[in-house]
Formats: C-alpha cells, structure tokens, sequence
C-alpha cells in the first residue's frame, strides 16, 4: 500500500471575531445591548451572590467552630404554666402531698389504737395479782377448812349411823302404838300424836343424811382441785394470753407507726428537693420566671450571682441583660442550638432584666464570648 | 411545607437515580433490546476529529492507538485541529503524520484560540465522510473502537453513537479511584436504561460519533452558542446530543466501543472539571426548560426525565444539603452515609476487577472519600456553575491559558 502523503489543512480562512468587533447594524447593536445589559446584571447578582455564599460559609464555619469551643453559652429555656412536665411534676407534688395526709390520718388511728391498747393491757395486767390473791387466800381457807369439814364429815357419818339404829327400834314403837290403839289403851288422838312425833324423828334423820351428802362434797371441795379452781385457772390463762396478744398488737402497730412516720419524712423531704425545682417552680409560681439550659462543659460559669449577657447574632455586641439567680441540680437533657445534637446539662434560674433575652437563642454567662 | 416539598423532590430524583441504576442491572441481563443491532460489514467512511490543546506528547500517543485500529485504512482518516497549543503538541501531531503512514492523517491549526466546539467543526470543514468521530486528543482508544461505533449506524435512525470511557489511572489518588468506579457504574448501569429507548442524554466527548450530514445541520448552532453574547464552548458532547435527540435521531452508548481517558488526580483539577460539566448541566437545564413543549412531544418520557430530573436532582439536592446544615449540622457525619459508601465501593470494585480488570481500584476503601467529595459538589458546584454561567475558562489548562491570554478572544481552552 502506498504511503498516503503528508497533509496539511489549509488555514483557517475565517477569521472568529469577538462579537463587539463585528459592525452589526442598528438592531443588531442594541440586541448587543441588550445581551451587555443583562450579562451586566448577571454578573453584578452572580458576584454578589457568590460574595453572600462565601460570607455565608465563613461565618457558618465561624459559627460552629465557636460555639464548639466557647464553654460559657447557655440556652434559655421558657416554661409555660401549661408545660407538659410542670403539669406532671404538679400532679405528682398533689399526689405525694395527698399520700402524707392520708398516712397521717392512718397514723393517728393507729396510735390511739395502740393507746387503747395498752391501756386496756395495763387493765388487765391489774386483774392478774387480784386474782392471785384471790386464789391464794381460797387455797389458805381450803387448807383450814377441808380438814375440819373432813372431821365434821366423819362425825356427821356416826351421828347418822347412831341415829339409823335409833330408827330401827322406832318400826317396834310404831307397831305397839298401833297394838295399843287396836286394844284401846290409847286413845286415836295421843296414837296420832305418838305417830306424829315418829315421822319427825325418821325426816330429822332423812334431813341430817342431806347434811352428811353435802358435807361430804364440801369435803371434796375443799380438799381436792375441781372444776372451780380450774375455772379459775383458764381464767388466769386467757388473762395471760390476752395481754401476750396486745403486746404484739402493740408491737406491730408501733413498728408501723414508725414506718408511716419514716415515710411522712421521706415525702416531706421530697417535697422540700421538688420545691427546689424549675418545674415545680413553674408550675406553683404566679410571676413569670426565666430559666437557660447549661451544658455540663459550661458549668463552671454557673454560679449565682453571675452576670448573664444576650448578644447579637449569638456572639458579638453583647449586653449585660441579669444573673444567675439559682441553679438547679438535677440532670436534664436538650438538643444543642446550633449542633442539634443531644446534650446532658443542668437548668439554672435567671434574673432577666431584659425579659425579650429569655427568647434568644443562647446567652451568656460571666463574660463576653469574642470581648465585645 | 417547603422543606417537605423540597425532601419530597429529593426522594423523587433519588429514587429515579435508584431506579436506573436498578434498571440497568435488570435491562443489562434481561432486556436484548437495550442493545443494537450491530451490523459490521457496514464500513462507512470516517473521519476522526481531533481537537487539541496544550497536550504534548499524549497527542501522539493518541494518534498512534488510532492508527492501530481494526477498520479500513483506506476508509478512515484522522483529521487533527491544534487549538493554538502553548507547547509542542503541534509539533507531536506532525510527528505522528510523519510516523504513522499505514492512515491518512491530516493536521490543522486554528487562527485563534477556538475552544474545543469550534475546533470541531472548523476541522469538519476538511471531512467528507458519512461519518464523523470527534475524540478527545487524552484518550486512548481500543483497537476495535471505530468498528463497534460505526456497526451501530445500521440502525438507520440512530443519530450519534458514543463508546465506553474507562479510567487510565484507576489506582494515583483517592479521588482517582472514586472516579473510576462512578464512570464504570456510569456507562455500565446508568446509561442502560437510555439506551433502551435509544435516548442518550450525554454522549461523552472523548469518544462521539455522529453522522455527517446531521453534523453539518447542527454546526451552525454550536457555532452560535452563546449565554447573552459571551461564546460558550464547553459541554458541546451534551448540546450535540442533545440536538441529535431534538431532530428526532437516536443516540446510544455502545460499551464494546472503548476509549480511556486520563482523569483529574488534585481535588482541584477535578472540581474545575466537574464545574465545567455542572455549567453545561444547568445550562442543558435552561434550555429544556425553554423549549418543555417540544420536549415533551418530540421526546421518550425516559429522555425527558432524565433531562428535567437531573439537574433538579442537582439543585434539590444543593438546597437539602443546605437545610441539613442549618438544621442538623453533624447529621452527615453519622456513620450510615460512610457504611453506605463503603458498601457500594466493595461491590462495585469487585464488579470492576471482574469484569474490567485493567480498571481494577487497589484500594476500595477509599471510596469512602466519596461522602465527602459528594458533600461538596452538591453544596459548591451547583451555586458556582449558577453565578458562572458567562465564564469560558476550561479550567484545566490555566498555565497555558494566561500565556496566551492576549491572542485568544473566543475563550481558552480547547477541553
């Protein structure tokens, strides 16, 4: 194959003007124009534009990098009276307070049933030496009348059997009066008496044999443990076991009353710490109160009595606007203004002269952020 | 409300972004159709068009791994327009004419400064052939690259083929690495759904055919792109496209058609680059917007989402970024963005080591990195390109660029 030969194109014959070098006419000139115009325009925007965008990005960088080493910024905060967590903290402030009048009304019940208790335990400790008493001097008289009953008995027991004997001859006596009627040597009317004066003597008998039966259980009374002295001995029991019953009644009831005391303590204490609260603060308070978010990092410039400064554009031409009147020192958590990120801290208690800073978006405390 | 709107349109675009992404996998493997039909023993004529500037030696080189190519000699020829280079890339280019004989190679020099559109088409004006390739003078092509672009042409609705750009230098930096897996997921995943609707919506400039005669119609357009009478001659791949789709073509991206490219390997080289594109992204923008209605008649649904949801997608995000800056600050900073990235990184470095291995990223991890570059194209970018929308600089080749300052009106740069 032959070598194709060396080419050269020929030179560019047209020659490219720049639009404003070409002699246009008339309307051509002022479409020139008009396009000059508008690039103008354009260009002053397009300038301007970029000159904002850069500023915007210098200061947006300024921004975070500021606020991530500044460490004396706080967020105020505004809680309204109707603030979902004031509410809450209310109703649990009513509710603990309801608790400690309703245990101290149970405490009172249970120490004036401790009081009757007792009192009813002393009663019946007061029983327990009478009735010993009583037992004793029973058993004493026991000891000295049992065996004279017991000689009493035995006398008794040959009195009747003298008398049973006499009886046996009064069956003869009764016969002859009878024989001395029939035969008529008496009389009907001294055979009645005769007769009369028999049966007395067999009812005296029969009476001094009940005396002998009754003597005799006497006898036994007092001589041996019946069921009387046991009586009196269940008694005694039921005595003890009633007042070992109220000890522990007792017992019960004071633990308790200390529990329910220990508790009323307790609540009230509660109380005392929720009273120290922003929410409860809140929630209770009439006047409007200013409260600002510190993060841990800042905690350092929290302190009461600090001054607090609001400033423009959240750094620069500051102004003295209060103090920190108060900080509180339970945890709380809240989105970071400008990272947006969650962060732990505290909430402090501000004395705002300028109310209109409670609405910024952070202030600050002790100094002057960038010294102006 | 707005924020809500404006993280509903979020969603939208994201999940769009999503969906195309999902639908590339699916398409890819399932859908032949999303492929076209190829016909290699149509062998048109071709010119490859090759603007440069200020690329020294990498332009022969680039030269070279044309004149390799697997397609006719006799019927193609390599046209090389020098933009006015500060170096010696003029020199490099006759060089090559002189070295590679087996083509027909051209050279030409533009009169002024052009930038890359008009250097295009002024090396346009020396072609004849059915078809035309504009490269880029960085790249390096493979073999059969010509080939697979010109079978497409079968199709004979099909108005502007692009190839398969690959990394050269996967593995210098971080963000080197990052960029080769975005244009691998890019071509491979993204594009596929456009390309079953043969609707394109940017065909890189390192590597776009197109035919002659619809070249010609377009070219006075680019000639004439200007914002309010300042030159525009950047993201003329994407106004091309563009075009092609508006005069009723299709454009398609054939990833057999493989080209490599050098990518940015400074943050700064990259951010430059990647302004450029957003410029011509808002600026695509503006013009779709103009002319809705005759995008909505004359185009695919799938093209004109892809052209009203992308660069929506751009500022939404810009304004989310923003809203999630004032809002929540060190939200981005969390670590799901960062498992995300890492997740992705792994899969795609694995998909890129298996498939193309020449690409291979040593370092996935470092796609990681991405969180952070993504964080400042969406918040820089957007604004920037917005306020810069006169500005002609290129922005990659500055040196140069100030040394020729006074002979260049039209703008300096050439990519």
């Amino acid at each position: 194959m032959a070598t194709p030969p060396v080419e050269t194109t020929p030179p560019e014959t047209k020659t490219i003007l720049p639009p404003q070098a070409i002699k246009a006419p008339a309307g051509q000139t002022l479409h020139a124009l008009h396009y000059k115009l508008v690039l103008t325009l354009y260009r002053v925007f397009a300038i301007s534009v970029l000159y904002l965008v850069l500023i915007g990005i210098l200061a947006y960088a300024w921004v975070m990098g500021f606020y991530a080493v500044n460490s004396s910024w706080a967020a105020p905060v505004i809680l309204s009276a109707a603030d979902e967590k004031s509410l809450d903290f209310r109703e649990k402030l009513v509710t603990s307070q309801q608790t400690i009048e309703d245990l101290k009304v149970d405490t009172k019940k249970l120490g004036d049933g401790v009081a009757e208790m007792k009192k009813h335990r002393a009663a019946l400790l007061a029983l327990e030496p009478k009735l010993q008493a009583a037992i004793a001097r029973e058993q004493n008289h026991n000891l000295v009348a049992g065996p004279a009953l017991s000689t009493l008995d035995q006398q008794k027991l040959a009195d009747n059997a003298t008398t049973q004997k006499v009886l046996e001859t009064l069956n003869q006596v009764e016969s002859n009066i009878h024989k001395d009627l029939t035969s008529g040597l008496i009389t009907q009317g001294d055979a009645a008496t005769q007769l009369a004066a028999v049966n007395q003597t067999r009812n005296a008998y029969t009476d001094s044999k009940i005396a002998e039966v009754l003597l005799t259980d006497s006898v036994l009374d007092k001589t041996t443990v019946g069921t009387g002295s046991l009586d009196v001995l269940v008694k005694q029991a039921e005595l003890r076991s009633e007042v070992a019953q109220l000890d522990v009644a007792i017992n019960v009831a004071e633990k308790q009353l200390q529990e329910e005391d220990r508790q009323i303590d307790r609540l009230h204490q509660a109380i005392a710490t929720a009273k120290q609260n922003p929410y409860y603060l809140n929630a209770s308070g009439g006047q409007t109160l200013y409260f600002a978010f510190v993060p841990y990092d800042d905690q350092a410039y929290a302190t009461p009595g600090n001054t607090i400064y609001d400033c423009y554009l959240n750094m620069v031409l500051c102004r003295k606007v209060g103090s920190v009147k108060q900080v509180f020192p339970s945890e709380e958590q809240a989105i970071h203004p400008i990272f947006k990120m969650q962060i732990r801290g505290f909430l402090i208690q501000m004395n705002l002269d300028h109310p209109e800073s409670a609405k910024s978006k952070t202030v600050f405390l002790e100094r002057k952020p960038v010294l102006f | 409300m707005a924020p809500i709107l404006l993280w509903l349109i979020l969603i939208l675009c994201l999940l769009i972004s999503v969906v195309k992404y999902l639908m590339g996998i699916i398409m890819r493997f399932s859908f032949p159709s999303t492929k076209a039909r190829k016909d290699y023993t149509y062998e048109p004529a071709v010119s490859v068009l090759m603007p440069c500037y200020n690329e020294g030696k990498t332009v022969y080189e680039t030269i070279e791994s044309i004149s390799k190519s697997n397609y006719p000699n006799e019927k193609f020829e390599v046209i090389a327009q020098d933009d006015c280079s500060a170096d010696d890339s003029y020199e490099w280019m006759l060089k090559a004419q002189r070295d590679f004989t087996n083509i027909r190679i051209r050279t030409g020099r533009n009169a002024v400064n052009s930038g890359k559109a008009r250097s295009v088409c002024n090396a346009l004006q020396h072609s004849a052939s059915e078809i035309i390739i504009s490269i880029d003078s960085d790249c390096i092509f493979h073999p059969d690259a010509i080939r697979e672009l010109t079978a497409c042409f079968a199709e004979p609705r099909m108005g502007s083929v692009g190839g398969r750009v690959g990394v050269r230098n996967p593995n210098d930096s971080v963000i080197t690495a990052i960029q080769t897996l975005i244009y691998y997921s890019a071509f491979q995943l993204y594009k596929i759904p456009e390309n079953w609707t043969r609707s394109i919506c940017c065909i890189s400039g390192c590597l776009f055919a197109i035919r002659r005669e619809l070249l010609l119609e377009i070219e006075p357009a680019i000639r004439a792109r200007n914002w309010f009478g300042v030159p525009v001659n950047q993201g003329e791949d994407r106004f091309l496209t563009h075009q092609t789709l508006l005069r009723g073509y299709g454009t398609y991206i054939n990833n057999d058609a493989l080209c490599w490219t050098t990518v940015p390997n400074t943050l700064s080289v990259l951010f430059k680059q990647q302004l450029r594109w957003r410029r011509s992204i808002v600026r695509d923008f503006f013009f779709t917007m103009k002319t809705l209605p005759q995008h909505v008649w004359k185009l695919h649904p799938n093209t004109v989402f892809t052209l009203v949801l992308t660069p929506v997608g751009a500022l939404v995000g810009l304004l989310v970024v923003v809203n999630m800056l004032t809002q929540d600050p060190l939200s981005w900073t969390g670590p799901v963005p960062l498992i995300t990235a890492l997740a992705i990184g792994a899969v795609l470095s694995w998909v890129v080591k298996r498939y193309s291995a020449k690409e291979a990223v040593r370092h996935p991890l470092a796609f990681a990195a991405y969180v952070a570059w993504s964080f400042v194209s969406s918040l820089f970018l957007t604004p920037l390109a917005l306020c810069t929308m006169d500005s002609a600089d290129w922005g990659t080749r500055t040196i140069a660029a100030v040394e020729r300052e006074q002979e260049v009106p039209l703008g300096n740069a050439t990519r």
